[in-house]
Protein backbone atom coordinates (compact mmCIF):
# COMPACT_ATOMS: atom_id res chain seq x y z
CA UNK A 1 0.00 0.00 0.00
CA UNK A 2 2.45 2.40 1.43
CA UNK A 3 4.84 1.70 -1.74
CA UNK A 4 1.26 2.67 -4.09
CA UNK A 5 1.01 6.33 -2.39
CA UNK A 6 5.08 7.08 -3.32
CA UNK A 7 4.36 6.16 -6.51
CA UNK A 8 0.94 8.22 -7.15
CA UNK A 9 2.69 11.37 -5.59
CA UNK A 10 5.43 10.82 -8.20
CA UNK A 11 3.81 10.04 -11.53
CA UNK A 12 0.99 13.01 -10.11
CA UNK A 13 4.25 15.48 -9.90
CA UNK A 14 5.43 14.47 -13.31
CA UNK A 15 2.38 14.12 -15.33
CA UNK A 16 1.71 17.28 -14.24
CA UNK A 17 5.67 18.36 -15.60
CA UNK A 18 4.40 16.90 -18.68
CA UNK A 19 0.97 18.97 -18.81
CA UNK A 20 2.94 22.56 -18.28
CA UNK A 21 5.80 21.15 -20.81
CA UNK A 22 3.16 20.47 -23.56
CA UNK A 23 1.94 24.43 -22.97
CA UNK A 24 4.70 26.08 -23.19
CA UNK A 25 6.75 23.46 -26.65
CA UNK A 26 6.20 26.25 -29.21
CA UNK A 27 5.26 23.99 -32.09
CA UNK A 28 2.90 21.95 -30.21
CA UNK A 29 0.20 24.85 -29.51
CA UNK A 30 -1.56 26.94 -31.96
CA UNK A 31 -1.44 30.98 -30.26
CA UNK A 32 -5.36 32.45 -30.07
CA UNK A 33 -4.62 35.62 -27.65
CA UNK A 34 -1.67 37.27 -26.79
CA UNK A 35 -2.78 37.33 -22.90
CA UNK A 36 -2.92 33.44 -22.76
CA UNK A 37 -5.41 30.90 -23.49
CA UNK A 38 -3.99 28.90 -26.60
CA UNK A 39 -5.23 25.57 -28.27
CA UNK A 40 -2.53 23.37 -26.90
CA UNK A 41 -2.68 19.75 -25.78
CA UNK A 42 -1.35 20.08 -21.94
CA UNK A 43 -4.86 18.79 -20.61
CA UNK A 44 -4.28 15.28 -21.91
CA UNK A 45 -1.72 14.21 -19.33
CA UNK A 46 -4.16 15.49 -16.34
CA UNK A 47 -6.79 13.76 -18.03
CA UNK A 48 -4.95 10.58 -17.94
CA UNK A 49 -3.68 10.93 -14.28
CA UNK A 50 -7.28 11.38 -13.39
CA UNK A 51 -8.70 8.45 -15.68
CA UNK A 52 -5.57 6.37 -14.13
CA UNK A 53 -6.03 7.40 -9.92
CA UNK A 54 -9.50 9.01 -9.82
CA UNK A 55 -10.97 12.04 -8.58
CA UNK A 56 -8.11 12.53 -6.07
CA UNK A 57 -5.12 12.23 -8.89
CA UNK A 58 -6.44 14.44 -11.22
CA UNK A 59 -7.41 17.16 -9.19
CA UNK A 60 -4.29 17.66 -7.54
CA UNK A 61 -2.55 17.24 -11.27
CA UNK A 62 -4.30 19.80 -12.34
CA UNK A 63 -3.47 22.33 -9.04
CA UNK A 64 0.16 21.70 -9.64
CA UNK A 65 0.02 22.82 -13.24
CA UNK A 66 -1.92 25.32 -12.24
CA UNK A 67 0.42 26.53 -9.61
CA UNK A 68 3.18 26.27 -11.87
CA UNK A 69 1.44 27.85 -14.70
CA UNK A 70 0.92 31.05 -12.57
CA UNK A 71 5.04 30.57 -10.83
CA UNK A 72 6.78 30.60 -14.67
CA UNK A 73 3.88 33.43 -16.30
CA UNK A 74 1.85 34.90 -13.30
CA UNK A 75 -0.90 37.48 -15.15
CA UNK A 76 -2.27 38.70 -11.91
CA UNK A 77 -4.59 41.56 -12.32
CA UNK A 78 -7.65 41.28 -9.29
CA UNK A 79 -7.18 38.82 -6.76
CA UNK A 80 -10.08 36.50 -7.30
CA UNK A 81 -9.42 36.50 -11.26
CA UNK A 82 -5.76 35.24 -10.11
CA UNK A 83 -7.47 32.57 -8.02
CA UNK A 84 -10.10 31.27 -10.25
CA UNK A 85 -7.56 31.37 -13.61
CA UNK A 86 -4.70 29.58 -11.57
CA UNK A 87 -6.00 27.74 -8.61
CA UNK A 88 -9.25 27.03 -9.40
CA UNK A 89 -9.75 26.46 -13.57
CA UNK A 90 -6.92 23.48 -13.51
CA UNK A 91 -7.67 21.71 -10.93
CA UNK A 92 -11.04 21.42 -11.75
CA UNK A 93 -9.75 19.27 -14.78
CA UNK A 94 -9.41 16.37 -12.51
CA UNK A 95 -13.16 15.49 -12.41
CA UNK A 96 -12.59 13.98 -15.01
CA UNK A 97 -11.67 10.99 -13.05
CA UNK A 98 -15.74 10.71 -11.62
CA UNK A 99 -15.28 8.45 -14.56
CA UNK A 100 -11.92 6.62 -13.70
CA UNK A 101 -14.32 3.10 -13.19
CA UNK A 102 -16.05 3.14 -15.79
CA UNK A 103 -13.03 4.25 -18.23
CA UNK A 104 -10.90 1.74 -16.79
CA UNK A 105 -13.37 -1.46 -16.84
CA UNK A 106 -14.06 -0.50 -20.55
CA UNK A 107 -10.45 -0.56 -21.37
CA UNK A 108 -10.04 -3.71 -19.38
CA UNK A 109 -12.76 -5.61 -21.14
CA UNK A 110 -11.91 -4.35 -24.81
CA UNK A 111 -15.14 -2.27 -24.94
CA UNK A 112 -14.29 0.45 -27.55
CA UNK A 113 -17.80 2.16 -27.95
CA UNK A 114 -17.91 2.19 -23.59
CA UNK A 115 -14.45 3.05 -23.48
CA UNK A 116 -15.12 6.11 -25.96
CA UNK A 117 -18.39 7.51 -24.30
CA UNK A 118 -16.80 7.90 -20.95
CA UNK A 119 -13.80 9.46 -21.76
CA UNK A 120 -15.60 11.89 -23.97
CA UNK A 121 -17.94 12.85 -20.97
CA UNK A 122 -15.12 12.58 -18.08
CA UNK A 123 -13.04 14.99 -20.78
CA UNK A 124 -16.08 17.37 -21.39
CA UNK A 125 -17.09 17.82 -18.01
CA UNK A 126 -13.72 18.62 -16.85
CA UNK A 127 -12.66 20.65 -19.26
CA UNK A 128 -15.89 22.47 -19.36
CA UNK A 129 -15.49 22.83 -15.87
CA UNK A 130 -12.50 24.81 -16.78
CA UNK A 131 -14.07 26.90 -19.03
CA UNK A 132 -16.48 28.08 -16.83
CA UNK A 133 -13.89 28.98 -14.18
CA UNK A 134 -11.77 31.12 -16.84
CA UNK A 135 -15.22 32.78 -18.32
CA UNK A 136 -16.16 33.67 -14.39
CA UNK A 137 -12.34 34.53 -14.17
CA UNK A 138 -12.75 36.86 -17.21
CA UNK A 139 -15.99 38.67 -16.16
CA UNK A 140 -14.26 39.49 -12.97
CA UNK A 141 -11.03 40.57 -15.13
CA UNK A 142 -13.03 42.93 -17.63
CA UNK A 143 -15.77 43.90 -14.81
CA UNK A 144 -12.75 45.93 -13.17
CA UNK A 145 -10.90 46.84 -16.36
CA UNK A 146 -13.73 47.42 -19.41
CA UNK A 147 -15.41 50.94 -18.98
CA UNK A 148 -18.79 50.38 -17.60
CA UNK A 149 -22.11 49.14 -20.04
CA UNK A 150 -19.80 47.07 -21.65
CA UNK A 151 -21.10 43.42 -22.30
CA UNK A 152 -18.22 41.71 -20.32
CA UNK A 153 -19.93 38.10 -20.10
CA UNK A 154 -19.66 38.34 -23.97
CA UNK A 155 -15.77 39.25 -24.18
CA UNK A 156 -15.34 36.50 -21.25
CA UNK A 157 -17.39 33.80 -23.21
CA UNK A 158 -15.65 34.65 -26.94
CA UNK A 159 -12.05 35.14 -25.45
CA UNK A 160 -12.29 31.52 -23.38
CA UNK A 161 -14.46 30.05 -26.10
CA UNK A 162 -11.94 30.16 -28.67
CA UNK A 163 -9.35 28.37 -27.46
CA UNK A 164 -10.99 26.17 -25.05
CA UNK A 165 -13.70 24.87 -27.25
CA UNK A 166 -11.06 23.32 -29.62
CA UNK A 167 -8.50 22.45 -27.31
CA UNK A 168 -11.66 20.13 -25.54
CA UNK A 169 -12.30 18.65 -28.77
CA UNK A 170 -8.43 17.94 -29.79
CA UNK A 171 -7.82 16.64 -25.63
CA UNK A 172 -10.60 13.99 -25.75
CA UNK A 173 -9.84 12.79 -29.38
CA UNK A 174 -6.34 12.09 -28.28
CA UNK A 175 -6.77 10.41 -24.93
CA UNK A 176 -9.29 8.31 -26.66
CA UNK A 177 -6.53 7.28 -29.06
CA UNK A 178 -3.61 7.17 -26.52
CA UNK A 179 -6.55 4.83 -24.45
CA UNK A 180 -6.59 2.49 -27.86
CA UNK A 181 -3.57 1.86 -28.79
CA UNK A 182 -1.83 1.72 -26.07
CA UNK A 183 -4.42 0.21 -23.38
CA UNK A 184 -1.59 -1.65 -21.61
CA UNK A 185 0.84 0.79 -20.42
CA UNK A 186 -2.09 3.40 -19.55
CA UNK A 187 -3.48 0.35 -17.14
CA UNK A 188 -0.87 -0.56 -15.35
CA UNK A 189 -1.22 0.90 -11.91
CA UNK A 190 -3.75 -2.06 -11.38
CA UNK B 1 17.66 24.82 -26.97
CA UNK B 2 19.96 25.59 -24.15
CA UNK B 3 17.88 28.82 -23.72
CA UNK B 4 14.44 26.94 -23.78
CA UNK B 5 16.02 24.55 -21.22
CA UNK B 6 15.52 27.48 -18.67
CA UNK B 7 11.87 27.11 -17.24
CA UNK B 8 10.14 30.24 -16.43
CA UNK B 9 11.48 33.86 -16.51
CA UNK B 10 14.31 33.53 -13.80
CA UNK B 11 17.40 35.83 -14.70
CA UNK B 12 20.27 35.09 -12.11
CA UNK B 13 21.91 38.10 -9.95
CA UNK B 14 23.28 39.14 -6.79
CA UNK B 15 20.95 42.17 -6.21
CA UNK B 16 18.86 42.98 -3.12
CA UNK B 17 15.75 41.65 -4.28
CA UNK B 18 17.29 38.38 -5.66
CA UNK B 19 18.68 38.48 -1.92
CA UNK B 20 15.94 38.77 -0.39
CA UNK B 21 13.80 36.06 1.85
CA UNK B 22 11.54 34.11 -1.26
CA UNK B 23 8.68 34.16 1.94
CA UNK B 24 9.50 38.16 2.05
CA UNK B 25 8.67 38.51 -1.67
CA UNK B 26 5.87 36.38 -1.73
CA UNK B 27 4.36 38.48 1.60
CA UNK B 28 4.95 41.79 -0.30
CA UNK B 29 3.43 40.91 -3.75
CA UNK B 30 0.60 39.16 -2.46
CA UNK B 31 -0.25 42.67 -0.59
CA UNK B 32 0.76 44.76 -3.38
CA UNK B 33 -2.47 42.80 -5.42
CA UNK B 34 -4.83 44.43 -3.26
CA UNK B 35 -3.23 47.79 -2.06
CA UNK B 36 -3.14 48.65 -6.19
CA UNK B 37 -7.09 49.17 -5.67
CA UNK B 38 -5.84 51.52 -3.06
CA UNK B 39 -4.77 54.02 -5.10
CA UNK B 40 -7.17 56.33 -6.45
CA UNK B 41 -5.62 60.00 -7.29
CA UNK B 42 -2.22 61.11 -8.78
CA UNK B 43 -0.13 61.31 -5.37
CA UNK B 44 -1.05 57.66 -4.01
CA UNK B 45 -0.50 56.37 -7.57
CA UNK B 46 2.69 57.95 -7.86
CA UNK B 47 3.99 56.13 -4.45
CA UNK B 48 3.21 52.85 -6.03
CA UNK B 49 4.60 53.52 -9.66
CA UNK B 50 7.63 55.20 -7.54
CA UNK B 51 7.71 51.92 -5.31
CA UNK B 52 7.39 49.39 -8.44
CA UNK B 53 10.00 51.37 -10.28
CA UNK B 54 12.60 51.94 -7.77
CA UNK B 55 12.45 47.66 -7.23
CA UNK B 56 12.52 47.10 -10.87
CA UNK B 57 16.25 49.31 -10.79
CA UNK B 58 17.61 47.88 -7.41
CA UNK B 59 16.67 44.15 -8.82
CA UNK B 60 18.79 45.21 -11.63
CA UNK B 61 17.36 43.12 -13.95
CA UNK B 62 17.97 44.14 -17.65
CA UNK B 63 14.90 46.10 -18.97
CA UNK B 64 15.14 43.89 -21.86
CA UNK B 65 13.67 40.94 -19.50
CA UNK B 66 11.19 42.82 -17.98
CA UNK B 67 10.15 44.20 -21.63
CA UNK B 68 9.85 40.12 -22.97
CA UNK B 69 7.50 39.49 -19.89
CA UNK B 70 5.18 42.22 -20.54
CA UNK B 71 5.20 42.21 -24.42
CA UNK B 72 1.64 39.90 -24.30
CA UNK B 73 0.15 42.38 -22.10
CA UNK B 74 1.07 45.82 -23.84
CA UNK B 75 -2.22 45.29 -26.16
CA UNK B 76 -4.36 44.99 -23.40
CA UNK B 77 -3.19 47.83 -21.94
CA UNK B 78 -3.31 50.08 -25.06
CA UNK B 79 -6.79 48.74 -25.58
CA UNK B 80 -8.02 48.91 -22.26
CA UNK B 81 -6.69 52.98 -22.36
CA UNK B 82 -8.37 52.87 -26.17
CA UNK B 83 -11.99 51.92 -24.29
CA UNK B 84 -11.55 54.00 -21.55
CA UNK B 85 -10.94 56.84 -23.61
CA UNK B 86 -13.99 56.42 -25.97
CA UNK B 87 -16.67 55.32 -23.61
CA UNK B 88 -15.90 57.10 -20.11
CA UNK B 89 -17.91 60.79 -21.23
CA UNK B 90 -17.11 62.54 -17.93
CA UNK B 91 -15.75 65.67 -17.02
CA UNK B 92 -14.82 68.42 -19.76
CA UNK B 93 -14.37 68.15 -23.39
CA UNK B 94 -10.33 68.46 -24.44
CA UNK B 95 -10.50 67.40 -28.04
CA UNK B 96 -12.91 67.25 -30.56
CA UNK B 97 -12.54 65.34 -33.51
CA UNK B 98 -15.60 65.98 -35.81
CA UNK B 99 -18.57 64.57 -33.41
CA UNK B 100 -16.07 62.40 -31.48
CA UNK B 101 -15.29 64.35 -28.36
CA UNK B 102 -12.60 62.95 -25.94
CA UNK B 103 -13.26 63.88 -22.29
CA UNK B 104 -10.87 64.77 -19.56
CA UNK B 105 -12.57 61.91 -17.10
CA UNK B 106 -11.88 59.30 -20.15
CA UNK B 107 -8.17 60.09 -20.22
CA UNK B 108 -7.89 59.79 -16.63
CA UNK B 109 -9.85 57.00 -16.00
CA UNK B 110 -7.57 55.32 -18.79
CA UNK B 111 -4.51 56.77 -17.64
CA UNK B 112 -5.29 55.13 -14.37
CA UNK B 113 -6.82 51.78 -15.31
CA UNK B 114 -3.55 50.89 -17.42
CA UNK B 115 -1.11 51.96 -15.07
CA UNK B 116 -2.45 49.50 -12.71
CA UNK B 117 -2.20 47.26 -15.01
CA UNK B 118 1.06 47.78 -15.83
CA UNK B 119 2.84 48.27 -12.16
CA UNK B 120 0.72 44.34 -11.48
CA UNK B 121 2.57 42.78 -14.22
CA UNK B 122 5.35 44.68 -13.29
CA UNK B 123 5.82 43.21 -9.83
CA UNK B 124 4.86 39.96 -10.36
CA UNK B 125 7.19 39.41 -12.87
CA UNK B 126 9.72 40.80 -10.96
CA UNK B 127 8.82 37.94 -8.32
CA UNK B 128 9.39 35.02 -10.82
CA UNK B 129 12.69 37.18 -12.31
CA UNK B 130 14.67 37.57 -9.26
CA UNK B 131 13.43 34.26 -7.57
CA UNK B 132 13.73 30.34 -8.69
CA UNK B 133 10.57 28.45 -8.97
CA UNK B 134 12.60 26.09 -6.36
CA UNK B 135 12.59 28.84 -4.09
CA UNK B 136 8.77 29.97 -4.56
CA UNK B 137 7.68 25.99 -3.35
CA UNK B 138 10.13 26.38 0.05
CA UNK B 139 8.85 29.58 0.76
CA UNK B 140 4.78 28.14 -0.12
CA UNK B 141 5.59 25.19 2.07
CA UNK B 142 6.89 27.04 5.12
CA UNK B 143 4.29 29.54 4.67
CA UNK B 144 1.16 26.89 4.75
CA UNK B 145 3.31 24.76 7.66
CA UNK B 146 0.29 25.91 10.58
CA UNK B 147 -2.02 24.09 7.79
CA UNK B 148 -0.26 20.46 8.55
CA UNK B 149 -2.16 21.07 11.84
CA UNK B 150 -5.59 20.40 9.93
CA UNK B 151 -4.20 17.61 8.19
CA UNK B 152 -3.62 19.19 5.03
CA UNK B 153 -0.38 17.38 3.08
CA UNK B 154 1.62 20.81 2.49
CA UNK B 155 4.53 18.94 2.71
CA UNK B 156 3.59 16.10 -0.03
CA UNK B 157 2.24 18.98 -2.00
CA UNK B 158 5.11 20.49 -1.62
CA UNK B 159 7.54 17.80 -2.52
CA UNK B 160 5.63 16.92 -5.56
CA UNK B 161 6.01 20.47 -6.85
CA UNK B 162 9.93 20.37 -6.71
CA UNK B 163 9.82 16.87 -8.18
CA UNK B 164 6.95 18.51 -11.24
CA UNK B 165 9.81 21.55 -11.08
CA UNK B 166 12.58 19.00 -11.45
CA UNK B 167 11.45 16.99 -14.24
CA UNK B 168 10.72 19.64 -16.51
CA UNK B 169 13.90 20.49 -18.58
CA UNK B 170 14.29 16.64 -18.75
CA UNK B 171 10.79 15.92 -20.34
CA UNK B 172 11.81 18.75 -22.90
CA UNK B 173 14.93 17.17 -23.24
CA UNK B 174 13.12 13.52 -23.89
CA UNK B 175 10.46 15.62 -26.47
CA UNK B 176 13.08 17.60 -27.92
CA UNK B 177 14.65 14.07 -29.14
CA UNK B 178 11.74 12.24 -30.20
CA UNK B 179 10.31 14.86 -31.91
CA UNK B 180 13.40 15.15 -33.88
CA UNK B 181 13.67 10.96 -33.82
CA UNK B 182 10.01 11.37 -35.53
CA UNK B 183 10.83 14.32 -37.92
CA UNK B 184 13.95 12.61 -39.19
CA UNK B 185 11.85 10.07 -40.15
CA UNK B 186 9.29 12.42 -41.81
CA UNK B 187 6.92 13.50 -39.48
CA UNK B 188 5.62 17.07 -39.58
CA UNK B 189 4.51 18.67 -36.58
CA UNK B 190 4.93 22.35 -37.62
CA UNK B 191 2.41 23.15 -40.70
CA UNK B 192 -0.55 21.78 -41.96
CA UNK B 193 -4.14 21.71 -40.81
CA UNK B 194 -5.04 21.13 -37.21
CA UNK B 195 -6.05 17.42 -37.86
CA UNK B 196 -3.01 17.30 -39.89
CA UNK B 197 -0.89 18.25 -36.61
CA UNK B 198 -3.20 16.36 -34.42
CA UNK B 199 -1.99 13.39 -36.48
CA UNK B 200 1.39 14.20 -36.22
CA UNK B 201 1.21 14.67 -32.73
CA UNK B 202 0.52 10.61 -32.00
CA UNK B 203 3.41 9.51 -32.52
CA UNK B 204 5.34 12.00 -30.04
CA UNK B 205 2.64 11.35 -27.49
CA UNK B 206 2.64 8.37 -27.28
CA UNK B 207 6.46 7.48 -26.81
CA UNK B 208 6.75 10.46 -24.40
CA UNK B 209 4.08 9.06 -22.02
CA UNK B 210 5.48 5.85 -22.11
CA UNK B 211 9.14 6.93 -20.64
CA UNK B 212 6.72 9.16 -18.42
CA UNK B 213 5.43 6.65 -16.85
CA UNK B 214 8.68 4.11 -16.21
CA UNK B 215 10.44 7.29 -14.98
CA UNK B 216 7.45 7.79 -12.72
CA UNK B 217 7.92 4.53 -11.36
CA UNK B 218 12.06 4.15 -11.56
CA UNK B 219 11.96 7.58 -9.31
CA UNK B 220 9.53 5.93 -7.35
CA UNK B 221 11.28 3.25 -6.87
CA UNK B 222 14.63 5.59 -6.02
CA UNK B 223 12.62 7.05 -3.30
CA UNK B 224 11.54 4.46 -1.41
CA UNK B 225 14.92 2.58 -1.42
CA UNK B 226 16.67 5.34 0.22
CA UNK B 227 13.99 5.05 2.69
CA UNK B 228 11.21 7.88 2.14
CA UNK B 229 8.37 7.07 4.01
CA UNK B 230 6.33 10.52 4.10
CA UNK B 231 7.35 14.05 5.79
CA UNK B 232 8.04 13.15 8.93
CA UNK B 233 11.47 14.33 10.70
CA UNK B 234 12.88 15.02 7.17
CA UNK B 235 15.85 17.50 7.34
CA UNK B 236 16.26 20.09 4.75
CA UNK B 237 19.29 21.35 2.20
CA UNK B 238 18.38 25.17 1.96
CA UNK B 239 17.24 26.53 5.32
CA UNK B 240 15.14 29.37 4.82
CA UNK B 241 15.87 32.59 7.08
CA UNK B 242 14.82 35.93 8.14
CA UNK B 243 17.29 38.76 8.39
CA UNK B 244 17.77 42.33 8.68
CA UNK B 245 17.50 43.02 5.44
CA UNK B 246 13.96 41.37 5.31
CA UNK B 247 12.90 43.54 7.99
CA UNK B 248 13.93 46.42 6.73
CA UNK B 249 11.97 45.86 3.55
CA UNK B 250 8.88 45.31 5.73
CA UNK B 251 9.20 48.13 7.11
CA UNK B 252 9.09 49.97 3.67
CA UNK B 253 6.51 48.10 2.92
CA UNK B 254 4.08 49.24 5.47
CA UNK B 255 5.75 53.03 5.07
CA UNK B 256 4.03 52.48 1.43
CA UNK B 257 1.00 51.26 2.51
CA UNK B 258 0.50 54.31 5.11
CA UNK B 259 1.77 56.81 2.42
CA UNK B 260 -1.19 54.94 0.52
CA UNK B 261 -4.12 55.53 2.81
CA UNK B 262 -3.09 59.14 3.90
CA UNK B 263 -2.55 60.27 0.12
CA UNK B 264 -6.11 58.39 -1.16
CA UNK B 265 -9.53 60.39 -1.82
CA UNK B 266 -11.99 58.99 0.03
Amino acid sequence: MKRKRTLFMVEVAIFAAFALLLDIIPFLSFKVWAQGGSISLAMIPIFIIAFRWGLKGGLLAGFLWGVMQLLIEPRIFVPLQAFLDYAVAFTVLGFAGLFRNQVMSATKQGKTANMLTFILLGTFLGAFLRFTAHFIGGIVFFGEYAPEGQPVWLYSLLYNGSYMLPAMILSAVLVFFLFHKQPRTLMNAN
Amino acid sequence: MNNALIIGQYVPGNSLVHKLDPRTKITLIFFFVFIVFLANNVLSYSILTLFALVSMVISRVPIRFIMKGLTPIWFLIVFTFILHIIVTKEGSVWLEIYSFQIYSGGVFQGIAISLRFFLLILVTSLLTLTTTPIEITDAIEDMLHPLKKVKFPVHELALMMSISLRFIPTLMQETDKISKAQASRGVDFRTGSIKDRAKAVVPLLIPLFVSAFKRAEELAMAMEARGYNGGEGRTKLRELKINARDIAVYLLFIAVIAGLLLTRGY
